[in-house]
């Protein structure tokens, strides 16, 4: 073996091996879809994987042995999980591969199919099996059958089964046919697993015959005889699980932690059909693991917690990126315990209880994780990655993980220098400026502060004597004025939009007029009247402009609101005329 | 069930072949897919949890309810909160008996800002399962957003609801939010026991610690205030408003190289923070670098362009550089935005005194006294003008303001700055007013107490002494209590207004030769608590000079 990446001195101080490193493995999986064995006997274990193909086609079970791969079975469902076990007493004491997927088990001896075990199917809503009774006999027609089935869906306890829904769903053309097809069989309803465990049956030993523990999506736990395949328990649970983990023995006593899809985690025992204790997580947990008598959960919050078996809080460690998955690495050669916990930043990090002691950084984000013996290497860990790369690497046997104190002292950034910029000469001179002149330059500034004041004030002051403004503050004739111009040139289009402001009272008698440079532009009426205008109503005005030049130059057009008999404007509006674009046609 | 067939047959053949004419086709179980799709929505894998959603519906006809139920929720995770609610809804419609689809709609209610609504839909959830915490928890966070506090019925059913969310379970959450509800309710006391009971619960959130912390700072209890933020700190030595009121207690004390160094963490996570820069900008300048001290509070100007207090320390540090017509600048905007600081003024004036523009000063110094009712420098400053001025009647009764402030602050065990009663005690010589020795005693006392104060200081945590004690803190923060920003910047800030501009005036008339030495930035001994006092003299020589002569 030789480091297949990564530099000497790494190699040198890794506590890991890379054994082998696959980018291309193409394999779609999950912790729970993949297992450890000794699948012929010969001591040597192998790598089961259940490969969820694309999501829809291609399910596969692969072994591998070594760095290769040994064999291949097609799946006809996605796989849920896979576990192997001892079935029987048998010698040689090969375990069985037990593949859940839908509301199947399959059971594989020898890499050989051996057994299909189907879930117990699900209360049937009895009104719908008479509904459909009477279908059978023709004694309905599709669209009443419909009717029916409507109503008992609406208030029923039990749910309807899937051909009843499907049949809801149909066009009225197709139902006819669906009945047909479907009115001579029985009605069922089928659940499907979602997670897949072990339990000794009444033994501790390595070796002991295993019972299959089974989650369910109708919320319920079976515990599976492994030699008949009948059910030995059934528990509830208030939602549907989705991890497990599970210790003790069935005949003696035993502990099933539940992870459910409502975010919490139920402790099952025996002869308690309904949880025992309840840990009630702030967000789901996407990792359950259980060391020694704690439970280690990771949650899609980004933290992973710590609990006694009874559900108390022991403590909270907060992770850098998203769980992926979550492990347990387990040396009881060596008396080791941890948790390996996959991170969506590439990176499996590895906890003793809250203490951060090791971490693995991954070409890529680790999906599943699976610590032991591979080979005849008891210190393997196994990972497969987003991009399906299957990732072998094999502890050193000098590897040491210390418990170093998770407070790491002072973070990095406390020696970081703060970014404060350097004193430069322009300032300090500036800086002696001000001291030896700050009188002056006070008086300086309040002098020129005054004196734009003024100049502001004048220049108000002068707007308004001269009516440049295009509101009119007088009392008399309270205008308000603003001007359009369209066109493209040479003829512009001016549109003034003239508003009496007063309340009630009417303004007459008022004029326009309009300078302009006359070898620029010219107009056909430079002056006219206005009607008298309204309070309040708008009134448009257009007059056309000709612009006579054709060098692109534009001037400014000055509007005058004149009130007959005074010299004076009202208001006045300075239009920025644009640049013609346009052509003189001639 | 079990039944012993060939296992071969069986796998290749996986539909029971029962012998009827026409072959059924297994329908698919809708449900069959939604382990796969939660296991993808857990691990955050939107992309691929969206595609196996279309496809589960495509083959399920819309009817699998958990697919539609992740589908919003990730929609909802999008900002696509309007949608989200409508799939939530027909949820609900495939499956009226499922609380947790009512819970979805009315949490995207509430994203939506139809809290009324929310709440009504919480409530047909609560009749589904009463045992809920979530339930009773978001009812408490709807009741608790209506915003309507003087309405007792509202914010006594949101601290209903809450508290029967914490019976059921016990999430920090629910702490957090009581809290908030109290707080909002002006009831300090009963948040403090929620928060107290949270971090009791779980002792390792730092949000929890860090709002305990600040309470308890509001309230003036430091030591606890401090053992808090401490806690916070240990956990999560980033937390930004955990380093910035703990910075700010301990610049208080003077102890300004490790309040650097946590504002040093801070700045790597909100680098552009304006109070962060400010504490940071007091730090140097208490440490003498006046130069870093300008630049990083302009850095906080820049970013805060409307924080008078930013201003105000900005128009500090000028005075102290002697850079009068800046400093006057600043602190002509920062009474822009706050006309109700007598300091303020009292700053002002100064710089205006420096800048020779005698009217104004003593127009501003008259703004600060109505303005201004415990501090005795402002008067102490005006009496320092006036008699400069030669006008002793006025000064005389800016002194007897003193004294009468004196008092009343000695009532209350406040102890004083030790140049601030030389510098009485020489005017109340220079006005002939005989009975100053009524509190040159316990001027004393406390100079010698400030000596003290200054050692404890680095162990802050486990002094001896307790914090609360020092007055000069107490008061600092009280006075910032009043306003609604976080507490820390304020903290910071008004230390400097404290001590700094008068000490500079008093003792310039005193001694006039320490002045260029403090200019040039030697050390001086026992600068615990008036770093920043002597610059300012050095460029008031003519007050000096003048007011020494007629002192003398």
């Amino acid at each position: 073996l030789a480091p297949a990446s990564g530099n000497w001195t790494e190699y040198i101080n890794g506590k890991w091996l890379d054994a082998h490193y696959d980018p291309v493995a193409n394999l779609y999986t999950f912790s729970s879809c993949i297992v450890l064995a000794d699948l012929h006997g010969d001591g040597e274990n192998k790598l089961v994987v259940g490969d969820l193909g694309t999501g829809s086609s291609n399910m596969k079970l692969k072994v591998y042995r070594g760095t290769g791969l040994m064999s291949e079975n097609t799946l006809l469902d996605l796989p849920t999980g896979l576990v192997s076990f001892l079935m029987d007493q048998h010698e040689p004491r090969t375990p069985a591969i037990a593949v859940a997927s839908g509301p199947y088990i399959y059971v594989y001896k020898n890499l050989r199919p051996y057994f299909k075990f189907t879930l117990p199917p699900l209360e049937v809503n009895a009104l719908e099996q008479d509904v459909w009774n009477q279908a059978r006999e023709d004694m309905i027609d599709p669209l009443s059958l419909k009717e029916m089935l409507d109503s008992i869906r609406d208030k029923a306890d039990v749910p309807l089964s899937v051909r009843s829904l499907r049949f809801l769903m149909l066009d009225p053309q197709d139902m006819e046919a669906f009945v047909n097809l479907y009115k001579e069989q029985p009605i069922r309803r089928q659940t499907v697993i979602t997670c897949i465990s072990t339990l000794k049956k009444n033994m501790a030993d390595e070796d002991a015959v295993s019972c299959l523990v089974i989650g369910t999506e109708s919320k319920d736990v079976y515990i599976l005889d492994p030699e008949a395949f009948t059910v030995l328990t059934k528990m509830s649970l208030p939602s549907a699980p989705t991890q497990m983990d599970v210790t003790g023995q069935f005949d003696v006593e035993f502990r099933i932690t539940v992870a459910c899809r409502n975010g919490n985690i139920y402790v099952l025992r025996r002869e308690s059909p309904k949880p025992k204790y309840c840990i009630e997580l702030s967000s789901h947990p996407v990792g359950l693991v259980r060391i020694g008598k704690n439970v280690v959960v990771g949650c899609a919050q980004e933290t992973l917690q710590g609990f006694t078996q009874k559900g108390k809080k022991l403590w909270t460690v907060c992770l850098p990126a998203p769980v992926t998955t979550m492990s347990v690495m387990d040396l009881p050669t060596r008396g080791f315990q941890a948790v390996l916990v996959g991170l969506a930043n590439s990176e499996v990090h590895l906890y003793r209880d809250k203490n951060l002691i090791s971490t693995i950084k991954t070409p890529d984000i680790v999906t599943s994780i699976c610590f032991g013996r591979y080979g005849r290497e008891d210190g393997t860990l196994i990972m497969t990655t987003k991009g399906g790369g299957l990732i072998v690497k094999i502890l050193k046997r000098t590897a040491v993980f210390d418990d170093r104190d998770s407070a790491p002292g002072p973070p990095l950034a406390q020696s970081i220098r703060l970014n404060v910029p350097k004193k430069t000469k322009l300032y300090v001179d500036q800086t002696m400026r001000e001291r030896e002149n700050s009188v002056a330059m006070h008086r300086a500034f309040q002098m020129d502060l005054s004196r734009l004041r003024l100049a502001a004030a004048r220049a108000y002051v002068k707007a308004l004597e001269s009516s440049l403004t295009p509101m009119s503050s007088s009392l008399s004739e309270p205008l308000r004025m603003n001007a359009v111009v369209q066109g493209l040139g040479p003829s512009f289009k001016l549109t003034l939009n003239i508003q009496n402001t007063a309340v009630c009272r009417p303004v007459m008698n008022l004029a326009i007029s309009f300078l302009y440079d006359e070898s620029l532009y010219s107009m056909k009426t430079a002056f006219f009247k206005i009607p008298l205008l309204v309070p309040g109503l708008n009134y448009p005005i257009d007059t056309f402009v000709e612009c006579l030049s054709d060098k692109g130059i534009s001037d400014i057009i000055k509007v005058f609101v004149l009130r007959e008999g005074k010299s004076a404007p009202l208001l006045t509006a300075h239009i920025n005329m644009p640049v013609s674009e346009g052509l003189a046609l001639n | 069930m079990a039944n012993e067939e060939n296992p071969l047959t069986l796998l290749v053949a996986s539909e029971p072949k029962k012998g009827r004419a026409p072959k059924a086709p297994e329908l698919p179980i809708p449900e069959r897919k939604n382990w796969l799709i939660h296991l993808h929505y857990i691990r955050k894998d939107y992309e691929t949890c969206k595609d196996i959603i279309k496809e589960q519906l495509q083959e399920t006809r819309g009817m699998c309810e958990y697919a539609i139920y992740v589908q919003a929720l990730i929609l909802r995770l999008e900002g696509q909160i309007q949608q989200s609610l409508e799939l939530f809804q027909s949820c609900a419609i495939l499956n009226p008996a499922n609380p947790d689809n009512l819970k979805q709609v009315a949490r995207s209610l509430f994203l939506l800002g139809k809290h009324k609504a929310a709440i009504e839909v919480y409530h047909e959830a609560g009749k589904l399962n009463d045992e809920d915490w979530e339930v009773h928890h978001n009812l408490g966070v709807c009741y608790s957003v209506i915003k309507d506090y003087k309405n007792v019925c509202v914010v006594s059913q949101a601290e209903e609801q809450l508290n029967a969310a914490l019976q059921l379970n016990k999430q920090d959450r629910t702490f957090l939010t009581l809290g908030k509800v109290h707080l909002l309710s002006r009831d300090t006391d009963k948040a403090v026991d929620v928060y107290k009971a949270a971090v009791e619960f779980s002792p390792e959130n730092t949000e929890l610690l860090t709002t305990l912390g600040l309470l308890y700072l509001q309230l003036g209890k430091y030591q606890k205030a401090f053992e808090h933020l401490g806690n916070a700190l240990t956990f999560d030595p980033s937390n930004y408003k955990a380093i910035l009121a703990a910075g700010s207690m301990m610049q208080t004390h003077g102890d300004f190289d490790v309040a650097m160094n946590k504002y040093r963490v801070a700045a790597c996570v909100v680098p552009e923070s304006p109070p962060l820069w400010n504490n940071i900008g007091m730090c140097f300048f208490s440490k003498k670098k006046y130069v870093a001290a300008i630049s990083c509070l302009k850095r906080a100007h820049y970013l805060s362009p409307f924080d008078w207090k930013v201003l105000y320390n900005l128009g500090l540090v000028h005075l102290t550089m002697q850079q009068y017509a800046s400093a006057f600048h600043f602190l002509s905007a920062a009474t822009n935005l706050q006309p109700r600081l007598g300091e303020l003024y009292m700053l002002l004036a100064v710089a205006l005194t420096n800048l020779e523009d005698l009217d104004n000063a003593r127009r501003s110094y008259e703004q600060a006294v109505a303005l201004d009712h415990s501090n005795p420098l402002v008067n102490l400053n005006f009496a320092i003008l006036l008699y400069n001025h030669g006008d002793k009647k006025g000064a005389l009764q800016q002194y007897q303001e003193i004294e009468r402030k004196v008092n009343m602050l000695k009532d209350s065990n406040t102890e004083f700055d030790s140049e601030l009663m030389d510098m009485a005690q020489k005017m109340a010589t220079a006005l002939q007013v005989g009975e100053s020795l009524v509190w040159t005693k316990p001027a004393k006392d406390t100079k010698f107490k400030q000596g003290s104060a200054g050692v404890p200081i680095k162990t802050l945590g486990s002094s001896q002494q307790p914090l609360g004690t020092n007055q000069a803190l107490e008061q600092a923060m009280s006075s910032a209590a009043g306003y609604n920003r976080s507490i820390t910047p304020r903290v910071s800030l008004s230390q400097p207004k404290r001590s700094s501009v008068p000490l500079a005036e008093s003792s310039g008339l005193e001694n006039p030769p320490a002045v260029p030495g403090d200019a040039s930035g030697t050390p001086r001994p026992e600068e615990s608590d008036t770093p920043d006092t002597l610059p300012p003299l050095a460029a008031k020589p003519k007050v000096k000079s003048k007011s020494r002569q007629e002192l003398n």
